[in-house]
This record gives C-alpha cells, sequence and structure tokens, in this order.
C-alpha cells in the first residue's frame, strides 16, 4: 500500500531570505550526480525540466483551515502541486526521491509545515523531513533586527546553514551563531562557503519523526560562560543554583549586529527535570500550553521520562499541532531525565519553567 | 468485462460517443479499442469528452490542452509555464474551459480563433458549465466565481463563502451551484437568491459529485458509502436529510459517477472495490470484488450502460451493465 510511512516521499523545506544562498543550494541539488530524482517547488513563475528532475512554480497561496484551529493556516498551492506531481507515479515506485519546497524570503515557515500535517492527501503521500534555513553571515545580524520573517524562519528550522562564512571574521560567526543559538536551540548550525554543505545535512534529515528525536542537548542553547561571545547582563546567572547549570538556562537577551543590547522577541526555551513526571498532568500541560499559546509557540520537541513508564514519551509540535509517542526503552544504566525546549514569540520562561516542573509526579 | 494493466497512474476516465479513454499520468491516453495517443511531456491532470463526443480533452502539467483522436491529437490552447488543473466541455454550446493558476480560459470547439481570458485573485480549482453551456463557475479560494462564456469584458458575479472551495459542478436544471471544500463539507448556493446551503458531515474531503435521477439526487463521495444529497422542489436539499448507501466501515468512496438522465450510480472505494446501485432499488452489484490500490478513476457512460475504471497502480477496467 502508498499510506506506510516509508512510502511516503520525504519532503525537505528551505526557507532563507533573498541573498542567502538557496538558489545556489537548489542548483547543487539539482545537477550533483547523485542518482536521485528530486521535484523542486520554487517560488517563480514558471517550470523548468532539469535531466530527471522536476522544478515547478508555486503561488504561496495561504489560507486557514475551517476547522476551529485559529492558526490552521494551510498553503493551498501546495497541496494543489503535491497532487499533481503524485500523479506521475508509477505502479510501486514512488514519483520522486524527495520534494524540496523553497520558500521566499518573505515567508511564514509555520503554514509551510502545517499543510503536511492538516491536509489528509498531502499526509498520505508526503512526509514533512525537515526545515533548513540558510542564513547568509554576513547580512544575518541586520536581518533579524529588522525582520520578522527571518527570525521566524531561523527559529522553525531544524538545521540551519550558516552560508558566506567567508565574508566575514571568526569573532563575526561566532556572534551570528550565539544569537542563532537563541532563537533556536534545537537546530545544528552548519557553516558553509557558497552554500558548499553536504547534501545529507539538508536532505533525510528526519526533523519530524517521532523516532529520531533520540536527545535534545539544551546545553548548545548557550555559549557557556567565558565562551567567546559570551556577554553578561542583568539576568546572567539566576539560574545557576542547580548542579546542571547551562543545561536548562537561558538568557533571553542577545545583541545586535552593532553592540546594541537588545532582546529578540523569539527565542528557544529550554526546560529539563531529573525526577519522573506524571505523565497525565504532563498531556494535560502540554495540550493546554498549546491550546492558549500555540500561535506563539513555532516549534516544541520533548523527551520525557514518565513515572512508570520504561518507555520514553517523545513529542513535537508546530504551532498547535502536536504529534506524541512512547518510543525506545531507557537503558538499564541511562540517565533517565525530562527535557524539552519551546521555540516562539513572548514566552514566559519563568512561568513555562515552573508549569513544567509542575508536572513532576 | 476487460481489464487492463498500464504502467503508470491513470489520472482520468471518460467516455466518448465510441468508448472509454483512460488518461494516464505518464501524459499518455489510452483508448478502450488499444488506440494510444502520448502527446502530454508530463502527467494529464484533468480530461474530459470533447463537445463533438469524439475523444478526449485533456490538461497537463505542460501546460498543455489537447484535443486525443483514435489515431491523431492536436494542441488545442496552451497555458505558459502553468499547469491546466481543471477542464470541462459543453456538447450543447461546442465551449470548452479550463483553468490554469488564477486564469480560466475558454475556447470554442469549432471557432480556432475564439479565446477568453478570465483572471481570478486566488488560483482556480474546478470548472463547470452550466447545463446550456453558456455560463461557467470556477471554484477558488473564498467561494465560486460565474462567468458568461463568451462576454469578453465581464465582472464574474461571485458567490462567496469562507473557506477553500476545491471543485464545482451545476445543478441539471441550472438552479444551484455547489462546491466541495477543502474541510470536508460541500457548499451550495440557489442562483436565484444566492441562498447559502451548507452540507456537512464528511469524515474526508469530498472528491467526486454527480447528479442523477433527472437531477433529483446529488451523489457525493468522501464518506464510508456514497452520501445522496435530494434536489427535489425549489428549496434542493435545504432542510432536508442526506441519505447514504453502500456504507461500509473499512473503506471509503473514493470517487462516484452517474448521468443526470439515468438513475444508476457507481461508487470507487479506497480498497480498490468498484460497485453499482439504483439508488431506488436494494443492494450492491459488485463489478470489481477483490481490494486492491485505491480506485483513481470513475466513468459512467452517457446512456448509463457502462462503467470504466482505474487504480493508482495502472489496474484499468470497463464493464457493459
Amino acid at each position: 500500500m502508498t499510506d506506510t510511512a516509508s512510502s511516503r516521499i520525504p519532503v525537505t523545506v528551505l526557507t532563507g531570505y533573498l541573498g542567502a544562498g538557496k538558489t545556489t543550494l537548489l542548483n547543487r541539488i539539482l545537477t550533483e550526480d547523485h542518482g536521485k530524482r528530486y521535484a523542486v517547488i520554487v517560488n517563480e513563475f514558471g517550470e523548468i525540466g532539469i535531466d530527471n528532475d522536476l522544478v515547478v512554480g508555486a503561488d504561496e497561496d495561504v489560507f486557514e483551515m475551517n476547522n476551529g484551529c485559529v492558526c490552521c493556516t494551510v498553503r493551498g498551492d501546495l497541496i494543489r502541486v503535491v497532487a499533481g506531481l503524485m500523479k506521475r507515479q508509477r505502479p510501486g515506485k514512488p514519483a520522486f526521491d524527495a520534494i524540496i519546497v523553497e520558500t521566499t524570503g518573505l515567508a511564514d515557515p509555520g503554514p509551510v509545515a502545517q499543510t503536511f500535517f492538516v491536509d489528509e492527501d498531502v499526509k498520505a503521500k508526503t512526509r514533512l523531513d525537515s526545515v533548513t534555513a540558510l542564513v547568509d553571515a554576513k547580512h544575518v545580524m541586520a536581518r533579524l533586527d529588522d525582520s520578522k520573517e527571518a527570525r521566524e524562519q531561523v527559529a522553525f528550522a531544524d538545521r540551519i546553514i550558516l552560508n558566506k562564512t567567508d565574508l566575514v571574521t571568526e569573532a563575526e560567526l561566532v556572534e551570528v551563531e550565539r544569537r542563532l543559538r537563541r532563537l533556536n536551540p534545537l537546530a545544528p548550525i552548519t557553516r558553509a562557503e557558497r552554500a558548499n554543505v553536504p547534501l545529507d545535512q539538508v536532505l533525510g534529515l528526519g526533523g519530524f519523526d517521532l523516532g529520531r528525536i533520540l536527545d535534545i542537548n539544551p546545553e548548545f542553547a548557550n555559549p557557556a560562560h567565558g565562551e567567546a561571545g559570551h556577554v553578561h547582563d542583568e539576568h546572567c546567572g539566576h539560574d545557576h543554583d542547580d548542579d546542571h547549570a547551562h543545561h536548562d538556562h537561558d538568557h533571553g537577551h542577545s545583541h545586535g549586529a552593532r553592540g546594541h543590547a537588545h532582546e529578540d522577541d523569539i527565542k528557544g526555551v529550554s526546560l529539563s527535570l531529573e525526577r519522573p513526571m506524571d505523565g497525565t498532568k504532563f498531556t494535560a500541560w502540554l495540550d493546554r500550553l498549546l491550546g492558549e499559546q500555540g500561535q506563539n509557540i513555532l516549534r516544541a520537541k520533548g523527551i520525557i521520562d514518565v513515572n512508570g513508564e520504561d518507555r520514553r514519551l517523545v513529542f513535537q509540535a508546530v504551532h498547535m499541532i502536536l504529534e506524541g509517542d512512547l518510543q525506545k526503552p531507557w537503558g538499564a544504566n541511562e540517565r533517565r531525565w525530562s527535557r524539552a525546549v519551546f521555540i516562539g514569540r513572548d514566552l514566559d520562561e519563568a512561568a513555562l519553567r515552573a508549569g513544567f516542573e509542575a508536572c513532576a509526579a | 468485462m476487460k481489464t487492463t494493466a498500464f504502467d503508470a497512474q491513470i489520472t482520468a476516465a471518460v467516455f466518448d460517443n465510441t468508448g472509454a479513454i483512460f488518461a494516464l499520468g505518464d501524459g499518455s491516453v489510452r483508448f478502450e479499442g488499444g488506440e494510444f495517443s502520448a502527446a502530454h511531456d508530463g502527467a494529464i491532470l484533468c480530461a474530459v469528452a470533447h463537445p463533438s463526443g469524439d475523444g478526449v480533452l485533456t490538461g497537463g502539467d505542460d501546460g498543455r490542452l489537447i484535443w486525443h483522436r483514435r489515431g491523431e491529437a492536436g494542441v488545442l490552447a496552451t497555458a505558459k509555464g502553468q499547469w491546466i488543473d481543471a477542464v470541462d466541455a459543453s456538447a450543447e454550446s461546442g465551449l470548452i474551459a479550463f483553468s490554469a493558476g488564477k486564469t480560466l480560459t475558454v475556447i470554442d470547439a469549432k471557432d480556432a480563433g475564439f479565446r477568453r481570458d478570465f483572471q481570478h485573485e486566488r488560483t482556480v480549482s474546478g470548472v463547470a458549465f452550466e447545463p446550456k453551456g453558456r455560463r461557467i463557475a470556477t471554484s477558488t479560494y473564498g467561494g465560486a466565481a460565474l462567468w458568461f462564456a463568451r462576454i469578453a469584458q465581464q465582472k464574474p458575479t461571485f458567490l462567496k463563502w469562507a473557506g477553500s472551495h476545491t471543485a464545482v459542478t451545476f445543478s441539471p436544471d441550472g438552479a444551484f451551484v455547489i462546491t466541495a471544500m477543502q474541510d470536508a463539507q460541500l457548499h451550495g448556493w440557489r442562483l436565484k437568491d444566492q441562498k447559502n446551503l451548507r452540507m456537512g458531515g464528511y469524515p474526508s474531503k469530498v472528491r467526486a459529485m454527480s447528479f442523477l435521477s433527472n437531477g433529483q439526487l446529488l451523489a457525493t463521495s468522501g464518506a464510508s458509502g456514497v452520501v445522496l444529497w435530494p434536489f427535489i422542489g425549489a428549496n434542493g436539499p435545504m432542510g432536508r436529510e442526506a441519505t447514504e448507501i453502500g456504507f461500509d466501515e473499512g473503506s471509503l468512496v473514493a470517487l462516484v459517477a452517474s448521468q443526470p438522465k439515468h438513475g444508476l450510480l457507481a461508487a470507487g472505494l479506497s480498497d480498490g472495490r468498484v460497485w453499482l446501485a439504483d439508488p431506488a432499488g436494494q443492494g450492491l452489484n459488485f463489478l470489481k470484488a477483490e481490494r486492491g490500490a485505491p480506485i483513481t478513476a470513475l466513468a459512467m457512460s452517457a446512456d448509463a450502460t457502462r462503467v470504466a475504471w482505474a487504480d493508482e497502480d495502472g489496474q484499468a477496467g470497463v464493464a457493459t451493465i
């Protein structure tokens, strides 16, 4: 049958503002000798075929679902284009090895991602693999300052490609990476020049695959004290009162490209707890949180140690769309602990932490 | 019953005056008699019988509208660089309408120089002629637009209803326009007063709508059985209940096919089965009882004597009732 996870075509979403290097990366994906057949959905009028691959234009037609979920916006053009692409499928063979969706610099990645969870036809034929954000090392600080979309694209990503690193100094790169990590503590950052990132760091990441959320390391949310780029501020140190400091604190402050202190409206909040959690309490808390603040929560991921359960509870969320499941058992000698990261706009870190910790069994 | 296996997905089935025709995802058209046409460079996205009753019109992701007859094929129109997503044709007026992106285009089967292009604000998802072939309804985001087929300069009548409308049809008496919606419901308008009809309760998106029994019933897919809405009297289904036939918990009705003047109904299921029924009678007559890949194409001949179906894995069949 065609509805099993393995036969669904993986979809990679590529975000990034104009000049970040998306076209360079797409050209590499299309021209490299990989023996794969890709369909690329771009935001340009027209259609050109390159060898085996297909490039098709889409028009970022965002609309709201009438399903009562206030933030449930989807991309109508993607539903249409994916349905059309699937008609090229031959008996027993997928139509393409992967689909790559390029968004414009001003696009909100939320509706793109939600399309793959909400539309029944799209869901039956494809699965969202990951969202990769390309940023240009030289201009990203200014873009993050003046563009809400640029901040959202970074915050939403499963992986960030920091491109054009040859155009800036190491000190500038450290500063940029620090701000990117604060916006998004979950996404690994890959440095690149002329988008020369290995394709296996863009395709097949499994960013939404619960089975692949094996570890969440809130450590890399912040450069450690003393690390290059760390700047002390009035909040610094207020979370240093437990033994695993650096696991679970977030300064919530960032510093602009030009050295002025200011805070991004979006940040990642990392939470952890060493004690087992009450499964029922936690699920109720998470449901309520996403129900009330789902519009502001771009992404969330977590691994929870549920009291009385040998398997870890793993969840991931995009706005109000939550997926959770019990995954592989904890190892006999494994450190059992719960950790979760919420990335969003105007998050009340203290309230999140209090709510999370109140779910302790 | 005749069955054939093709090495591509079948995206549409159509009957012309001669027999069944299948349109495929590899861009080819296969006639029941074995004739073959491979005019598209890409997948065929939509198909309808030619207004003359000879051959099929297909729209492709190569932006071409092609008329295939047994032994010949020719491009009737192009939509530069865009997919042709929907097509309809009217035997009564001889006109052909198709959509590509936000544009509805009307051409005349008998006049190669005639072409009208009508713009919408959002992408057009479906196209349907009214029974006399003089007006066209399009479905789009936020409702349906009504156009006069031949008038060059005009503002359409826009029938508003919030949400994304994914397909459109006219009732055979021309009194109602019905759309299928992204969120698993139908919407309708009575044209004389634009009164709204809401027809909901589907567990899944409605992919097919088809009138039968002299326009007194609208058969729809998207549920575990075929959902039938009564269109009797001036109020249509307003204030009436739908009925469901062929309910089977284990499958969904993927497609329905019927002819407005006849009382027979064909249904193609998500588990590959195909049945025929007379809503006034009893029981289901399985044309294809074995399960398989989901049915992706289904058609009934104009005289309601034959049914053609095809599934996602390229299996196709034609049965005489």
